[in-house]
């Protein structure tokens, strides 16, 4: 048991020392979307609400939806990472082969790398947070607000993770996965609210994604984070169920490619 | 009347890089404060070569042999020194240096993966403006000597490494260079590629009188192909003449090996020799000076049962595992021997 | 010269068979990236309609000025998509891996090589649509004949200086070694230049029109669309576009000296 958790340790290190390899791009990666949630949010934002006759829309006014989005920003900085983009590279390059070899398990593998990656991004959005809060655009919630958004909003990346997992996992049959990872961000980003307040859509639609995962991944996180009332047993229960759900297709779909890759000789 | 085809005085070539210690400790270290190191690949490095010559450069790993490749190419620009191929400096990456240049890496691929060498074979006529005629002629000529005649239609990703060797080397000589550079062509290959290989070289520099230099850490290629030996030990030049001279380095001994029917008891005439005896006694290899190798021959079939003897094929497989080892032997031998360097 | 032109464009002719050849053998991506492209389309255009559903005007435009500029957008996109942005990861890929070694090796300009190598032939089937796209907006709000005829080369004008911007940003690549992060601001500078230039304050707008001349790639030429008297717009994008191109042959010289290739 000690040296398994040993071999996890050791994987969570070298794939953080592989994210952290290349210092500029990092910089950049952790800059780069505040920077431009900054120009074109702000900027876009301020103009359609001073083009507005009413200040306010359904409910938002302009400093509301400002906050809005900022929390969705660090949402999505938290949550929704890119973790799985080698796994589809590890297959289509042939790797899998030596994963089949080592006495650790792809998925425990790519997991690990997983597990790494959030903690980097623990730090970015943390940054982001108090970069936010230094320019006046939010106020620091309180403590207990943060635990309880950030304990969600990780539990929802594993979630993403298990979504990114099953798109790499396509690369068994298809040569460039990330058309389909780009599909599936432009559907979330509608869906889960990053891009406008839920509120701001038809009623029948919002009920109908009740109990989608995506609701649960941008809007959802963000009113916890502005303190506003939500049903946490309701979105935990939502997110397990998909997270199962997901994680038994991924099952499946491994299961299926590896009879083709071995069948193959890839 | 021999015509300087490459021309390299004192040149140097220095990289950056930085150290990291292991762990999540290094990595933040790291991040945060990096130490950065100069690493001198090749410094002080001079050579001169004839046209139509085919030059081996030999090294360790690490050793600069590709770096000096990179810069007579102009892939990369030296620190300082001059260099000079065909007339030409090669970092200023002008169009007429690069039409007679070519560069072949064992370890990397132009073609591209996904379609057949056919089609990258036809882009690439067009980058070097080939008539349909010279392309033709050449690709059959190339096709045909190596055998792949019949794998221009198949997608590159299909091939074996052999086959995509053998693709590599005719996209990278479909425009009749003047100069080739090789490295390590053979690198990874069977031993029947590794041979069609050399074979094809060597025709293609009869052919054409190309300049040829090549890298290799199989001695077989530097036998088969080249006369002359450079040497590079930690970016500066070692050892620079003749084959023949480089393999009578460490003297003009060769060795012989005798195998015996029956075990030979200790101590008779060949012990005079120091030999390396098998466990049983029967079978040794003995170092004979190159002079004294028909007497001590004849003498010891004379004496003993002997099942099986020869001589070594490639004693320079032997110099350069001495050397490698031991750099400083080469050192020792040049101030005695007063050896070109 | 015209020699030279022959010779460029033969290789291009290469350049265009072979990516073809290539996606054609991946039919599926093939048939996924014209949806993915039509999805994109569709989504933005939804998402600016949708916010008229709140209001009236954005800044000085009504609904289908600001759809019109979206399509005109989208069409540069669609250009920049299919011609340009392969090109852009392959090189980070290239220069980390060492590969660009072959291209440096070739008798033709390593600026030509690295940028217009590859080619993405789905968006042949996605431009039909953004065409359609431009045409419906266009008409929505009453363009004249001779709008119609300024549309193509206004579109070159700002996929130009886009696609020089661009390239500008990737040369840093060769310092970096890793182009993820650059990739990933260059897509950013394009989201930025998808809004037109006044959602942004005066201070932001100054410096993304006149120091980064992101802003002028859409709203220049949908400006002066709009109103002849824009004309200033156009004189600004070939200036930017001239005063770009020095710049970026000369930081690519200087990459080019201190490139110093993966070792094998």
């Amino acid at each position: 048991m000690q040296t398994y958790l040993l071999k996890w340790w050791q994987t969570i290190r070298i794939s953080w020392s592989k994210y952290t390899a290349y210092r500029l791009n990092f910089f950049l990666q952790v800059v780069g979307p505040f920077l431009v949630f900054f120009f074109i949010k702000y900027n876009l934002w301020s103009s359609i609400y001073e083009g507005s006759s009413t200040p306010v829309i359904k409910g938002y006014n302009f400093s509301d939806m400002m906050h809005y989005h900022i929390w969705t920003l660090i949402i999505s900085l938290l949550g929704q990472g890119y973790a799985a983009m080698n796994l589809s590279e590890d297959i289509r390059l042939g790797r899998i082969s030596s994963y089949l070899i080592y006495p650790f398990e792809f998925w425990e593998f790519h997991t690990a790398g997983f597990v790494s990656f959030q903690i980097l991004q623990v730090f970015v959005s943390s940054i982001t947070l108090c970069l936010a809060v230094f320019f006046g655009f939010i106020e620091f919630p309180s403590l207990s607000i943060i635990l309880t958004g950030f304990s969600f909003t990780l539990f929802m990346g594993m979630f993403w993770f298990t979504m990114q997992y099953f798109t790499g996992l396509l690369a068994f049959w298809l040569e460039e996965t990330w058309i389909m990872r780009v599909l599936l961000s432009i559907i979330v980003s509608f869906l889960s609210g990053y891009i406008f307040p839920l509120e701001l859509y038809p009623e029948w639609l919002v009920g109908a994604l009740k109990y989608s995962p995506f609701p649960y991944m941008s809007y959802f996180p963000a009113k916890i984070f502005m303190g506003q009332e939500v049903n946490l047993t309701l979105g935990y229960s939502v997110l397990t169920f998909w997270i199962a759900v997901f994680a038994y297709i991924n099952h499946l779909i491994w299961k299926k490619g590896m009879r083709l890759y071995t069948a193959a000789g890839m | 009347m021999s015509q300087k085809v490459i021309e390299v005085i004192n040149l140097t070539k220095q990289f950056k890089s930085y150290k990291k210690k292991p762990g999540l400790k290094g990595s933040l270290q790291s991040f945060f404060n990096r130490k950065y190191s100069i690493k001198k690949a090749v410094h002080g490095f001079n050579l001169e070569i004839n046209k139509g010559e085919i030059i081996g450069l030999l090294g360790p790993n690490g050793a600069g042999k590709t770096t000096l490749m990179k810069m007579f190419t102009g892939i990369i620009v030296p620190t300082s020194g001059e260099l000079t191929i065909n007339g030409h400096s090669p970092w200023e990456r002008k169009k007429e240096f690069k039409k007679k240049i070519a560069l072949v890496m064992g370890q990397k691929s132009q073609l591209w993966w996904d379609i057949p060498a056919m089609d990258s074979f036809l882009l690439l006529q067009k980058f070097y403006e080939l008539s349909n005629q010279e392309f033709k002629q050449r690709l059959d000529y190339m096709s045909e000597l190596l055998g792949v005649v019949d794998l221009l239609h198949v997608h590159v990703r299909k091939l074996s490494l052999g086959e995509r060797m053998k693709m590599e080397l005719m996209a990278s000589l479909l425009h009749n260079p003047d100069v080739i550079f090789l490295d390590e062509p053979t690198i990874g290959l069977d031993l029947v590629a590794q041979e069609n290989i050399r074979a094809f070289i060597l025709d293609f520099h009869k052919k054409n009188g190309t300049t040829i230099i090549i890298t290799s850490h199989y001695m077989a290629d530097v036998q088969a192909l080249c006369k002359r030996l450079v040497l590079i030990f930690d970016g500066t030049k070692a050892y620079d003449g003749p084959l023949e001279k480089f393999e009578n380095i460490l003297g003009n001994e060769k060795t012989v090996s005798f195998t015996f029917s029956e075990e030979i008891p200790c101590c008779g005439y060949l012990d005079e020799f120091h030999g390396e005896w098998n466990e049983g006694r029967t079978s040794v290899d003995i170092r004979v000076p190159e002079e004294n190798l028909r007497e001590v021959g004849k003498k010891v079939l004379d004496l003993h049962p002997v099942i099986e003897f020869n001589t070594e094929k490639m004693p320079i497989e032997r110099v350069m595992k001495t050397l490698m080892t031991n750099p400083e032997v080469l050192r020792a031998q040049r101030d005695h021997a007063n050896l070109p360097a | 010269m015209i020699s030279s032109l022959k010779h460029y464009l033969g290789v291009y002719r290469y350049f265009v068979t072979t990516s073809v050849s290539e996606a054609l053998s991946f039919r599926t991506s093939f048939i996924l990236l014209v949806l993915m492209d039509i999805f994109f389309y569709f989504s933005v255009l939804f998402s600016v309609d949708f916010l008229f559903d709140h209001m009236q005007t954005i800044g000085p435009w009504n609904r289908y000025q600001l759809l019109f500029f979206i399509c005109f957008m989208l069409n540069i996109d669609t250009i920049h998509m299919g011609v340009f942005s392969s090109n852009f990861w392959m090189l980070g890929f290239k220069i980390r891996t060492g590969e660009l070694d072959f291209d440096l090796l070739k008798p033709t300009h390593s600026i030509f090589i690295c940028f217009f190598r590859y080619l993405k032939p789905s968006s042949l089937l996605t431009a039909p649509v953004a065409w359609g796209l431009l045409i419906y907006y266009g008409s929505k709000i009453g363009l004249l004949w001779y709008d119609w005829l300024l549309i193509p080369p206004l579109l070159l004008l700002g996929l130009s200086l886009l696609c020089v911007l661009e390239f500008i940003l990737c040369t840093s690549m060769f310092w970096l070694v890793e182009g993820m992060g650059i990739n990933f601001l260059r897509m950013q500078m394009q989201q930025m230049a998808r809004w037109p230039d006044f959602i942004y304050k005066y201070t932001y707008q100054k410096i993304f029109t006149i120091g980064v001349p992101l802003l002028l790639i859409g709203s220049g030429p949908v400006h002066f669309i709009l109103d002849k008297s824009n004309w200033h717009y156009l004189a600004g994008m070939c200036l930017a576009i001239v005063i770009s191109t020095l710049i970026l042959v000369k930081i690519w010289n200087k990459a080019l000296r201190q490139y110093d290739s993966a070792s094998s």
